[in-house]
């Protein structure tokens, strides 16, 4: 009997060795699951590797990593998340690899009612502004930066009607015209080109442009696995093209074309007067 | 012997429910204990997210039984034509997950119907009152449900003999069967309350997550792990938990009381 206990436990253990052989953990942001489908489709059909996919909020998935101790590669929506990461012993520092830029962003409801055509017109009387929440979305941090940077903060934070969760439901709220504008990214317009337009902001107001960073956690298991994934996602034949065709900006020369001198990346803490203003 | 070992058998499912609920509690002091603190805690936040929550869900359930106990007694007591289908409707916010019936709501107030409501009447959407009809939405189908099976087991010889001592319908209502479904309604309102305090899909859905506007428990449990801030999740749980073991047990012993001594 206790033989018959030892092979099957010797099974188990190499079934669990042979599946885990050809398998990836991949934490991926919500906010590509649309590109990342595609794209892991591909992956898995030309190299046989099963990409387990969990997608989720960028600060969540990291909870979630954290929590299981598991994760093979992880992909957030902005550089912060690396940045969170690295500090609480989740990624492996240095790993980090941009897939592409992000670029802050006005989108109206396609007709664009209230003929918003440039940041100040934010701060119009009687607006509904929606951003996602600044504490905890990246897309409401860096609304906030350019807010401040400007010097809007104060005229256009009382014409916020709502933080959403997250960036897609930021742009929900825009394409079910529940609000007059929103600070999201240039992508929102590709997502959903037949229910909002994008409101370049001028080049010289936007301090500081996103990008999509793709990483390798801490408890990878085969880090050369995960390294040829992310090679795969970042090469302009495979994931690149892919992208592309689903209106995100794979170059950097061409994200610069929109805020020539802005930074790329970094950080930025949110400001005493924001915490002062949502107290009240 | 058989009797016990059947006895043991019940207990065993008891006790083991018990246990790993208790296991789960333990989880969370031991994950605390292990994780580093991310931010202050902000007690101020946390105070208004609690008061929200108590209020709305308060509002919501009180709004809920309002609705429930009529319906209820017209699907307890008469028969009338596509009842099964009005049943239907009524228990769909049952089945239909909460965040597909938040999502619901937001685009009915995207119909002109919903357009004019919010023009002329007030404005629901991103504000408090949106939480109060997103939990009341949630948890209007098990109000009913469970209102509806305390008068589904109320004999009705007794309203047919108060009408026949010449009380009037709504006396018999009032008089004979709300008294005798007291407990039972008693017992729906705690359990739909419950529900509504840990309501968080529809709600954020069209209520959003603003700080200090529409952040309810729930919202604010998932904004602390959505930033990675587990330590913060974790207190806002505990407090969650300690709320609602509280009234829970404050209930149970109120009832018990009030149980007819013989």
């Amino acid at each position: 009997m206790k033989k018959v206990f030892t092979v099957i436990g010797i099974l188990l253990t190499l079934a669990n060795f042979v599946c885990a052989a050809e398998e990836l953990f991949f934490f991926c942001g919500a906010a590509v699951a649309v590109p990342m489908r595609e794209i892991i489709k591909n992956y898995e059909k030309e190299t046989g590797v099963k990409v387990n996919v969990i997608y989720g909020g960028s600060g969540t998935l990291l909870s979630q990593m954290e929590l299981t101790k598991r994760g093979d590669v992880y992909l957030c929506g902005s550089p912060d998340y690396i940045k969170i990461g690295e500090d609480r012993g989740l990624l492996i520092p240095g790993t980090d690899k941009i897939i592409s830029y992000l670029v802050p962003a006005i989108l109206v409801p396609k007709e664009n009612p209230n003929n918003i055509q440039k940041l100040e017109d934010l701060s119009k009387k009687g607006l509904r502004i929606g951003i996602g929440n600044p504490e905890t979305v990246c897309l409401g941090l860096y609304g906030i930066e350019l807010l401040d940077y400007n010097n809007l903060l104060e005229k256009v934070l009382p014409n916020v009607v709502v933080f959403a969760k997250s960036c897609e439901d930021t742009a929900t709220v825009c394409v079910l015209k529940k609000v007059d504008a929103i600070i999201g990214w240039d992508v929102f317009e590709s997502w959903n080109p037949k229910d909002v337009a994008w409101i370049k902001i001028d080049k010289k107001k936007i301090p500081r442009l996103a990008y999509i960073p793709i990483a390798i956690p801490v408890f990878v298991k085969n880090r050369k696995r995960a390294e040829n994934f992310i090679s795969y996602v970042l090469s302009p034949k495979n994931g690149g093209k892919i992208f592309k065709k689903w209106g995100y900006i794979f170059d950097v020369n061409k994200a610069k074309k929109y805020a020539p001198e802005a930074k790329i990346g970094g950080e930025y803490k949110l400001p005493e007067k924001y915490f002062n203003f949502i107290k009240k | 012997m058989k009797n016990k070992i059947f006895k043991i058998f019940l207990w065993a499912f008891l006790i083991s429910l018990v246990l790993f609920f208790l296991a789960l509690i333990f989880g969370l002091f031991h994950q605390l204990k292990i994780t580093s603190v991310q931010k202050q805690f902000a007690a101020g936040e946390i105070f208004f997210a609690i008061k929200l929550t108590l209020l709305t869900a308060t509002v919501s359930s009180v709004i809920a039984l309002i609705f429930a106990v009529p319906i209820a007694y017209i699907l307890s007591r008469y028969n009338f034509p596509l009842k099964n289908i009005v049943n239907s409707i009524l228990y769909l916010p049952i089945v239909i997950s909460p965040i597909a019936l938040g999502a619901m709501l937001l685009i009915f107030f995207n119909t002109p119907a919903g357009k004019f409501f919010e023009a002329y009447i007030f404005r629901v959407v991103f504000e408090v009152p949106a939480i109060i009809l997103a939990q009341f939405i949630v948890i209007i189908g098990l109000a009913i449900s469970l209102v509806k099976s305390v008068f589904d087991y109320i004999n009705p010889e007794y309203e047919l003999i108060s009408r026949t001592l010449g009380a009037t319908h709504s006396q018999t209502f009032f008089h004979i069967l709300l008294p005798t479904a007291k407990k039972g309604i008693l017992s729906a309102f705690l359990l739909v309350w419950a529900r509504a305090v840990g309501e968080f899909g529809a709600t954020v859905t069209l209520a959003g997550a603003t700080t200090m506007k529409t952040e309810t428990m729930p919202v604010a449990i998932f904004l602390s792990f959505a930033s990675c801030d587990i330590y913060n999740a974790i207190i806002l749980m505990l407090i969650s938990l300690f709320i609602g073991i509280a009234v829970l047990y404050g209930i149970h012993v109120y009832a018990e009381n009030r149980k007819p001594q013989l």
